[in-house]
């Protein structure tokens, strides 16, 4: 018995692209296309991105009619209103950390819900929302949401009435896509602040829909235990 | 012998200020389609690489928008970007994707983009 007890490893096992990463990472440092602290900067930087520029983009879309028809017609431009350049900003400036700067802003309308999905691997985009959320890259998100689309939004918890039409976006080519959802009801006289906070990334992503009082800081659920042990 | 020199750096050149796909308009040249044509995704061989999607093959479709113009990622994929090509939005009734999709949701859609050498007219 004694001799088959192992400890547990230190570190995960990495996989071979993270080694590939490392190895190619490295060569870019020892060639001198960049150096180690400018790495770090970089990563450092790409976690301070998040979604609230697109949060914002809705929220004013929903408050002015005419930044809508531009937010759906000219995403890329749009979004200069919000802080994000596409084009030459830092995040994006053409390769980094999104290759590709057509921003496509998706509609919903009461009869109609897009969600999006990238089949081919995790198109994301990544200048407005940050980095995508582990369970987007999932091949089991990925091969599910274009095959059972309402049974995995109602995973999520969002359960669609047969007289909506869902609209599964698959972006696997130059586009990069964003869902501007219905303005919900009980939002009336809301400041563009208080708008842009219900909406979450997931309503972004079109797996969610914005609801009054649900914010991304919301205090999670706290259940106490069935069989609490007892000091 | 002298050493062979590749152009690594075209593609950034070309995009840098400008964008990808932006820096590629105007390339295409006309386009076949318009927006509103019934249209088939051909069942083309996929040598090496390519974007679309095994169960988009053989399935029509509806030109919902003419997106933007760039090198079909066929081509992109060995670096050649001399044939730039109109990319359409495109639209299925999922019914068309998965002939067992319930019926009552027949009105689902799936969009998605492609490039115009992948499509032909019903």
């Amino acid at each position: 018995m004694a001799e088959k007890h192992k400890a547990a490893p230190m570190v995960d096992e990495i996989s071979d692209f993270e080694v590939l990463e490392i190895a190619v990472r490295e060569l870019a440092i020892e060639k001198g296309l960049f150096t180690a602290e400018d790495h770090q900067q970089w990563s450092e930087y790409m976690e301070t991105v998040g979604p609230l520029p697109a949060a914002r983009l809705v929220a004013k879309a929903w408050l002015d009619p005419e930044y809508k028809k531009l937010a759906v017609t000219d995403g890329v431009k749009a979004s200069l209103e919000v802080g994000i350049d596409w084009i030459n900003d830092m995040p994006s400036h053409f390769g980094t950390p999104s290759d590709y700067c057509n921003l496509r802003v998706l509609e919903d309308t009461p009869t109609l819900k897009h969600v999006v999905v990238c089949t081919l691997c995790s198109c994301y985009p990544r200048p407005i929302l940050g980095q995508s959320p582990e369970w987007y890259r999932t091949p089991n998100y990925r091969r599910r949401i274009v095959r059972w689309p309402r049974q995995v939004l109602s995973e999520f918890g969002l359960q669609l009435p047969e007289n909506v039409q869902v609209r599964v976006e698959d972006s696997n080519q130059k586009s990069r896509f964003i869902v501007l959802p219905v303005r919900p009801e009980g939002t009336d006289g809301w400041s563009e602040d208080q708008l842009a906070e219900i909406v979450t990334r997931d309503c972004l992503i079109g797996v969610a829909v914005p609801k009054p009082g649900k914010t991304v800081n919301d205090k999670r659920p706290i259940h106490p235990a069935i069989n609490p042990v007892d000091h | 012998m002298s050493k062979p020199h590749y152009d690594r750096e075209h593609h950034v050149k070309k995009a840098t200020g400008v964008g990808d796909p932006q820096c590629f308009k105007g390339e295409a040249g006309k386009a076949r389609f318009k927006v509103g044509d019934r249209v088939r995704v051909k069942d083309l061989p996929s040598l090496f690489y390519s974007r679309t999607m095994v169960y988009t093959r053989g399935a029509e479709c509806t030109i919902a928008e003419l997106v933007y113009e760039s090198p079909p990622p066929e081509d992109e994929a060995w670096d050649n970007c001399e044939n730039p090509e109109w990319f359409y939005s495109v639209i299925f009734r999922q019914k068309d994707l998965w002939p067992e999709y319930p019926d009552a949701y027949s009105s689902d859609t799936l969009e998605t983009e492609l490039s115009e050498r992948w499509l032909e007219l019903v």
